[in-house]
């Protein structure tokens, strides 16, 4: 019986193994709860540390801020039912009355005040507070009144007007402490499990109406086949985003979900590092953009999810330029201006290039196929492309330092034009800001700091104007394409409007007209 | 005895402190900044220097080594830098469900390839012992990452029996653990095929034949037992494979385990985390190999320990 003990260890095993996964109390989808699939974990919901798109989507269901962004990037009154610029540095906002966070208490100017001081405060460590750098200070006058006063003119301060209020005394110890937050918004939270999935409880007693539904399960499924296939079996509802363009023809294909696409302000560009000796050079960064055929990687790899793009700001955005040069596909003149840089192509048609450049970009599929894009459509002009895949944590790294020839990023959130300033003035030249390939131009850096002082929309809708024509030429970056939002959800989910950023805000109108048959 | 196995705990400490010092130097040596990552793309310089400068992230490597192995010795895993909880609390929220995962499949594993492995020894050549190798040559052949969404397209899509993903009772638990557990049945399989075929040409089953006993009883006590040796050195290595190893299986089934906080860590430089994460994975697998060798002694009591 030598063996006895061996499978009695085995057994042991497996029943202690079979007890630890008893089937939990909670029910996968409680009843009127919408479940929502999501990518990637929300890391922070407490909107002091909020940064990642899902952190800040789901906090905008649980929190309120002053003021929150519409479609065009305008601010519009959330708790503030107004606000004045008494000078060029100091703001009041008047706050609505009756608010109340979801334990019953009311929402003052106290607690507006505590949430930017506990931003502010360098012990919290929130990754929010540079935005608020020129914050002087933060005044509670009265309950239902709050002055901020800034310690240097500044335009885009307003733009921090739309982070999620906390109430007086919340502890900023992170997520670990994140089950027990409170806001006011139309949804509380009920359960954070990092990783696993977020749930939101519909808020009863809202000021803006009790939403439609009973609440929100947010489910984190890493895998797109996987997600995919939640959604045919009819355990997830609702997809924003999270689609490979791959899978939606096999939605079209295998599912009767409704399908929602529009044009989103995430917007696709090349960088560029402008202190190599090639690429410092207009005419081959004009002609690197005309040899690009986006059209043509919108079709194939991007299945129609994307719109080419002119600059940063997208149509929708309030400060866009229409009016802006654009440099469709044109492999000749991509050929002629580089003849006329002075990078004659030594052979013809031949195998020998005019010149080399490293690209660099991410392990995901969707990127590496189109780095394999990109070599070949340079390489129909003449120069060669050597795709260089890392890592995330490697390739951000090496970005930031500004290592690089060439590579592809994204930028998301674009809210204030203010933005410019991070990434083209040269002052924010890396590590100081995200100018990442290192421009410099007098006359950019000179509208950039007027746009950032001045307090007159319309001045500022010029001003920024003016950057964008100068950029579309200059081409400091390559514009690639503004990516459309998708959304996918079942039939009978009702009042559902999608954002161009991406904001999950409409979900607190949302309704189920009448159970449907997994799709 | 005593002594072996305690020289063997003892073995504990050098053996974590090697692993820690090395992933300690090998996550600092790599590109890439955690602070950029904690503070976002809007930060000032300043404030990342001053971030950079209260971690202690800008002293020399030697001075932050120290830091982190007297904090360990008090107990103090240290605070995530992106998730900014205490390590210490991320890794229990999340080690339950890997275990859970891990048990399961080498249960599945076990149970799987014992019969199918002793049976194919049996009758060895026959259809059996055929389909047996076929099966194991399948599962060899078949990469997680495949064959996880094969089981939700039948079991779950087809079949409707089974939930797709996610980890909420026992029913979540059977396809991660089945795509988890065939892997390694597979190589198990093999190896208790081939050990019973080795010991079955001893002396001492001769032996055990000619006493008159039956065939089955001669296969599987005197023959399985002492072939257990090898099979548990390999169930012993896959175990702690499978503990830290079960990275694409947590991704494909949403399952909240640690081998995803580990990448994520990694991801985002998390260097407290990381290094938390791998303290975690090697005791488990020092464990496991120390079980392993109590059960080498159980299994055939001739082992012996030394003096």
């Amino acid at each position: 019986m030598k063996f006895k003990p061996f499978f009695l260890l085995v057994f042991a095993w497996v029943w202690v193994s079979l007890a630890a996964c008893l089937p939990s109390p909670r029910p996968d989808r409680p009843a009127g709860y919408l479940v929502i699939a999501l990518e990637s974990n929300p890391t922070h919901l407490d909107p002091r540390y909020a940064t990642d798109a899902n952190s800040v989507r789901i906090g905008g269901l649980i929190f309120n801020a002053l003021t929150h962004t519409d479609q065009h990037a305008r601010l519009q009154p959330e708790l503030a039912e107004r606000w004045e610029a008494v000078d060029e540095r100091t703001y009041l906002f008047h706050l609505k009355k009756g608010v109340t966070f979801h334990d019953g208490k009311p929402l003052t100017a106290a607690d507006v005040k505590f949430t930017y001081e506990s931003v502010l405060d360098p012990r919290n460590r929130s990754p929010k507070r540079a935005t608020l750098r020129l914050l002087k200070a933060v005044d509670a006058i009265g309950p239902y009144q709050v002055r901020f006063r800034l310690s240097a003119p500044y335009a885009p301060f307003l733009e921090n007007s739309t982070f999620g209020i906390v109430p007086t005394g919340t502890p900023s110890h992170g997520a670990s402490g994140e089950n027990s937050l409170i806001g006011s918004g139309p949804f509380s939270l009920e359960q954070f499990s990092p990783g696993e999935k977020v749930v939101l409880k519909a808020n009863p007693s809202y000021w803006g109406g009790q939403p439609g539904l009973s609440g929100l399960v947010f489910k984190m499924i890493p895998d797109a086949i996987v997600r995919s296939l939640e959604f045919k079996k009819g355990t997830v509802d609702f997809i924003q985003n999270d689609i490979e363009p791959d899978n939606l023809i096999w939605f079209k294909k295998n599912t009767n979900a409704s399908i929602l696409t529009q044009q989103g302000t995430i917007f696709q560009y090349l960088g560029m590092n402008l202190d190599h000796p090639i690429l410092k050079i207009l005419e081959v960064r004009q002609a690197i953009a005309y040899a690009i055929d986006r059209e043509a990687i919108i079709r194939h790899l991007l299945k129609g999810l994307a719109t080419p793009a002119t600059g940063l700001l997208s149509p929708s955005h309030w400060a866009y330029e229409r009016s802006v040069p654009r440099l469709p596909y044109d492999p000749e003149e991509a050929k002629r201006l580089l003849d006329h840089a002075g990078f004659p192509d030594p052979d013809g048609d031949g195998p020998l290039p005019r010149f080399k450049l490293s690209y660099k970009t991410t392990t995901l599929d969707l990127r590496r196929r189109i780095a394999e894009a990109f070599k070949e459509q340079l390489s129909r002009v003449g120069i060669e492309l050597e795709v260089r895949t890392y890592e995330w944590g490697t390739f951000y790294g090496d970005i930031q330092k500004g290592n690089f020839h060439l590579y592809s990023l994204s930028w998301v959130g674009i809210t204030d034009p203010d933005i410019y300033f991070n990434l083209f003035h040269s002052s924010s030249i890396v590590p100081y800001g995200n100018n990442r390939g290192r421009y410099r131009n007098p006359e950019i850096d000179r509208l950039l700091e007027r746009g950032r002082n001045s307090l007159s929309p319309e001045e500022r809708k010029q001003i920024y104007s003016q950057v964008q024509k100068i950029l579309a030429v200059e081409l400091p970056t390559i514009p690639l394409w503004w990516a459309k939002n998708v959304v996918l959800m079942k039939r009978n989910i009702e009042g559902f409007v999608p954002f161009p950023d991406g904001d999950l805000i409409s979900l607190k109108n949302v309704s189920i007209a009448s159970p449907l048959p997994p799709s | 005895m005593k002594r072996y196995f305690t020289n063997r705990l003892l073995l504990f400490v050098p053996t974590l402190m090697g692993s820690l010092t090395l992933v300690f130097f090998l996550i600092h040596f790599i590109p890439g900044d955690p602070v950029e990552v904690m503070l976002g793309e809007t930060a000032s310089s300043v404030d990342k220097e001053a971030l950079r400068q209260e971690l202690g992230l800008n002293q020399p490597l030697g001075i932050q080594y120290i830091r982190f192995f007297s904090a360990l010795l008090q107990g103090d895993l240290g605070r995530s830098l992106y998730e900014q909880g205490a390590v210490a609390e991320l890794i229990l929220s999340r080690f339950p469900a890997t275990m859970e995962l891990t048990l399961a499949a080498m249960g599945i594993a076990l149970f799987v390839a014992f019969p199918l492995g002793i049976l194919a020894a049996v009758k060895k050549n026959s259809l059996m012992d055929r389909i047996a190798l076929l099966f194991s040559l399948l599962g060899l052949a078949m990469p997680n990452f495949w064959l996880g969404p094969l089981l939700m397209i039948i079991f779950s899509i087809e079949l409707g029996w089974l939930p797709v993903s996610g980890r909420e009772g026992l029913a979540h638990l059977i396809l991660p653990s089945f795509t988890l557990g065939m892997l390694m049945a597979s190589i198990l399989i093999r190896m208790v095929r081939s050990s019973l075929l080795e010991t079955i040409h001893e002396d001492y089953i001769q032996t055990a034949r000619a006493k008159g006993l039956s065939e089955w009883r001669v296969w599987l006590k005197h023959a399985l037992g002492n072939s257990l040796l090898s099979v548990i050195t390999i169930v012993g290595l896959q175990f702690g494979a499978l503990l830290a190893g079960s990275i694409i299986t947590e991704t494909i089934f949403a399952w909240p385990g640690i081998g995803r906080l580990t990448i994520q860590a990694i991801q985002t430089r998390d260097y407290p985390l990381v290094q938390g994460c791998v303290l975690v994975i090697s005791t488990s697998y020092l464990v496991v190999n120390f079980l392993t060798d109590i059960l080498y002694h159980l299994a055939d009591p001739r082992v012996s320990y030394g003096p």
